[in-house]
């Protein structure tokens, strides 16, 4: 009875789970390895201070980017001011700095001798400004970089709740005599708290996976430690060991963001019958006000990047002249087209397959093999590596055959696997959420009107969902611009991307260099936002 | 050879372990028959529809069309296989294509054979001119009711299925279309089965009525016979057109009611005289006569338009309906007494 309910869609969406599950599989699996000395000195020494640290890091961050995100979605939802409808959008383009883009300006503007000291010298005259100007590295530097990188995600899933906030619920509390503080308080906060904690989870897990902010500033994590394991102290079972740790972590955050998105009907969405809320307007102090923390939010996290790696670019052109421009902006659409183009079209069969077979197992792992997102790149390279040498090892040499090592590690192949595995989720995700509205029914009439499984998936789904499709593949494209350490471990030798090139540059402490590739990273990066935001900012 | 168009031999629909319907047995003996399907919500009258459609497997039993077996424990015909339409009773248009291209979808099915009804007539009849250019998001959820129905209709199906067909549509529009569906399906002898909760419009509808009560198809009869003679108390309190009363067999024709006294009619079932029975009163069965010494409480009055319905209180505190025609001068108002002719002579009588 089993095997007769199996068809090919059933078995494409199996595999195409398995595949994105078998790196968090052999972290799981790695977990009784046996692990070298190193394993011991870390217990004893640095092992609570990677924990500490990443502790710090995060509750800094989940506080900041609250504070950051729900203010910015708040003022431009419910009032009018100067410049509201530029904000609302503008506010999403802090998506294309990524925290270590935002690390490199932020070290470059306040050092000794940075930017800061260069325009006050323009200004005031030679002296030494240096101990004046307030130092942004270490810990706060890298808080404040990922802060402002990631607070678009609170950001957006904020405003879309409060965008959708009907104005009855307003009027419910004028006439309940409720203050506009208290309104807020007792209101409009709780109706969006699956929101702010879905963004704020999202937060959470990218700070636990940044490597390259962190990095920069020297700051141990268990992200670094993992890398450090693996790369220093060639330990790959230790290296699995952290990451089955920080895997641990994450999932319970990933849970705890699944859970409050089920109940995401806090929120009243407008259909017809419910009034369409109408924005305030602020008298003209507190319109400024306003308006100032907006403009405030922007500069710092868009235009102060954007504006350092401008300002470098132009000043150093001989880097920007050493640059293979081209080069690089063909690595790096090869890697967005290939990636989006496997991604959606694995997501579609994956998702449809799931829903023919609407099976409780297939179903579990899915959710299981796209909690992949949530898994920092480094830990994902780490695995597939480990993954690709234990199948080389055991089933190839048992067949005799030529290694194939060679096929997926430093090859575009292993790397765009590895891009399928992390971005899974965000592709699937975004397919499945369109599916949803399309309801069996739909499905079932077009069964009854002779039409058979794949000419439903291509006549009927297929044009339904060609708006999400484009809208997922320009998401794909904007985090495979922006991605780094699985680029940087899974990439074929002299392979370089303007992220890849960035780090580099970065890492030898050529700042003024990775300004440029830097600078053309965040402009195509908003050109896919700026395309998208109508879109971001809906749905 | 099967004789029959559709044969429902003994089978469990089941949509889940609390959602099943036992052991159904039913027949449509010629192509064109409409019959309808009646019950409460969620009882399974859905799943039945969608089991038949091919959209749910049967557990056990047969279900043959034409002669040809569709669905059993061994085989299964996929619903695009079947030629039968389904048209549902939520919005099931695709979302993406306007009204007229939802129908030509339909017509699409079977193009070669001769079709029932064009898209024009279908349009036409169901009031869609309107709305033909219009996506399903711009209309009214009558209207995308009424346009999956044309869908179905053209689709030119050898056995069409009507899941709650009208529940949407405004009253004014329902009687409208209730008379042109049922010209436009016997015209083109399009086999039908209608699932509703609705029992005037199953009576109008459909030659044979099925009603379905916990889990078993109760009677499935002709629809004169479902409302006088109904085979159950179970019928009875569901159809909700009358009261039992306790009663004692008298005679081969009669019968004494504490609350009534005599009552004289033709038993449909035998009972030795001195049973103690409950008897049936629908709201027919009694006449109005204020020169009566019958007199009963009105506890409440419907006005129905072409008729009253006075609701009455017996000394035992039974209520009773009666039905008296909307021009008779007979305006008694809550508390009044309400004279009861006597006797009362009751033209088939249906104990329990």
């Amino acid at each position: 009875m089993f095997l007769k309910k199996i068809n090919i869609w059933h078995i494409s969406s199996f595999i195409i789970s398995l595949i994105v599950a078998v790196p968090i599989l052999t972290v799981f699996a790695s977990f009784f390895d046996p692990t070298g000395n190193y394993s011991a000195i870390l217990k004893n020494t640095f092992l609570y201070e990677y924990i500490y640290n990443s502790l710090v890091l995060l509750i800094g961050v989940l506080i900041l980017t609250f504070f950051i995100g729900v203010t910015c979605a708040y003022l431009v939802s419910f009032y009018n001011f100067p410049g509201v409808s530029f904000f609302r959008w503008a506010l999403i383009l802090s998506f294309a700095v990524p925290a270590y883009i935002y690390a490199y300006s932020l070290t470059a503007f306040f050092e000794n001798y940075g930017t800061a000291f260069s325009i006050l010298k323009n200004l005031f005259g030679e002296i030494n400004y240096n101990p004046y100007i307030p130092k942004f590295d270490g810990m706060l530097g890298a808080i404040l970089s990922i802060s402002f990188s990631l607070f678009g995600y609170v950001y957006v899933l904020t405003r879309v709740s409060f965008h959708y906030q009907s104005q009855n619920l307003i009027e419910l509390g004028k006439n309940l005599g409720f203050s506009k503080k208290k309104s807020f308080f007792k209101i409009i906060l709780p109706s969006a708290r699956p929101a702010i904690v879905a963004g704020l989870s999202l937060v959470a897990m990218e700070t636990l996976s940044d490597f390259g902010s962190v990095s920069f500033f020297g700051i141990s994590t268990l992200t670094t430690g993992i890398y450090n394991a693996w790369i220093s102290f060639d330990d790959l079972a230790l290296a699995n060991r952290l990451s089955f740790y920080l895997l641990i972590f994450i999932l319970s955050l990933f849970i705890l963001e699944n859970y409050s998105r089920k109940k995401a009907q806090y929120h009243t969405l407008i259909k017809s019958g419910i009034k369409k809320r109408n924005s305030i307007d602020l008298n003209s102090k507190k319109a400024f006000l306003a308006f100032l923390f907006c403009a405030t939010v922007f500069f710092i996290s868009f235009l102060f990047p954007v504006l350092q790696m401008l300002y470098w670019t132009i000043n150093f052109p001989k880097h920007l002249a050493d640059l293979d421009l081209i080069k690089l902006l063909s690595n790096t659409m090869l890697l967005v087209f290939l990636s989006s183009f496997v991604l959606i079209s694995l997501s579609f069969i994956s998702n449809y397959g799931n829903r023919l077979a609407r099976s409780k197992f297939l179903n579990i792992l899915t959710t299981f093999s796209v909690s992949g997102y949530a898994i920092p790149g480094i830990i994902l390279a780490v695995a597939f590596i480990t993954f690709i040498s234990w199948f080389d090892n055991t089933v190839i040499n048992f067949f005799g055959i030529k290694t194939i090592k060679s096929i997926f590690i430093g090859s575009i192949l292993g790397l765009i696997l590895v891009y399928f595995i992390r971005f899974y989720s965000l592709a699937s995700n975004g397919i499945k959420s369109s599916y949803l509205k399309i309801s069996y029914s739909i499905d079932e009439s077009a069964y009854l009107l002779g039409y058979s499984k794949f000419k439903t998936f291509t006549n009927i789904h297929i044009p339904f969902l060609k708006n999400s499709m484009l809208l997922v593949g320009v998401l794909i494209a904007i985090e495979i611009i922006k991605e780094l350490p699985i680029t940087l471990i899974m990439r074929p030798f002299n392979f370089e991307t303007f992220a890849t090139t960035a780090y580099i540059f970065a890492s030898q402490d050529l700042l003024e260099a990775a300004a440029a590739p830097s600078l053309f990273l965040i402009i195509i990066a908003s050109f896919f936002i700026l395309i998208t935001s109508r879109y971001i900012l809906r749905d | 050879m099967i004789k029959n168009f559709l044969e429902i031999d003994n089978v469990t629909f089941a949509a889940s372990a609390k959602n099943k319907v036992n052991n159904v047995s039913l027949r449509i003996e010629n192509k064109g028959d409409i019959i309808c399907l009646l019950g409460p919500s969620g009882i399974g009258k859905t799943t039945i529809l969608r089991t038949i459609a091919g959209l749910e497997k049967v557990q056990s039993g047969k279900i043959t069309l034409n002669n040809r077996v569709l669905s059993s424990k061994d085989k299964h015909v996929e619903p695009e296989n079947r030629n039968i339409s389904l048209a549902f009773q939520d919005n099931s248009l695709f979302p993406h294509y306007n009204v007229i291209q939802n129908i030509e979808f339909g017509a699409e099915r079977n193009k070669s054979k001769k079709k029932n009804l064009t898209i024009n007539e279908a349009v036409n009849f169901l009031h869609l001119k309107n709305v033909v250019n219009k996506f399903p998001h711009q209309i009214s959820s009558g209207e995308a009711q009424r346009a999956s129905l044309a869908r179905s209709l053209v689709s030119n199906p050898d056995l069409l299925l009507l899941d709650e067909p009208l529940s949407n549509i405004d009253q004014n529009f329902k009687e409208e279309i209730q008379v042109k569906l049922k010209k436009v399906l016997t015209e083109h002898k399009i086999t039908t089965i209608i699932v509703t909760h609705d029992s005037y419009e199953a009576f109008y509808l459909g030659s044979k009525c099925g009603i379905i009560l916990n889990g078993q198809l109760k009677q499935y009869d002709d629809p004169y016979n479902v409302y006088h003679f109904p085979n159950s108390i179970e019928v009875v309190n569901f159809l909700n057109r009358g009261t039992l009363i306790p009663a004692k067999v008298t005679g081969e024709n009669s019968l004494e009611s504490n609350d009534l006294g005599t009552i004289k009619g033709n038993f449909i079932k035998h009972y030795p005289k001195g049973s103690d029975v409950k008897l049936l009163i629908q709201p027919e069965d009694l006449e109005h006569d204020d020169g009566s010494n019958l007199k009963l409480e009105v506890v409440d009055r419907q006005f129905r338009g072409t008729n009253f319905i006075y609701t009455l209180k017996t000394s035992s505190n039974l209520l009773i309906p009666v039905f008296v025609h909307s021009h008779h001068i007979h305006q008694h108002e809550v508390d009044e007494k309400f004279g009861i002719k006597r006797p009362i002579n009751i033209d088939h009588i249906v104990c329990f």
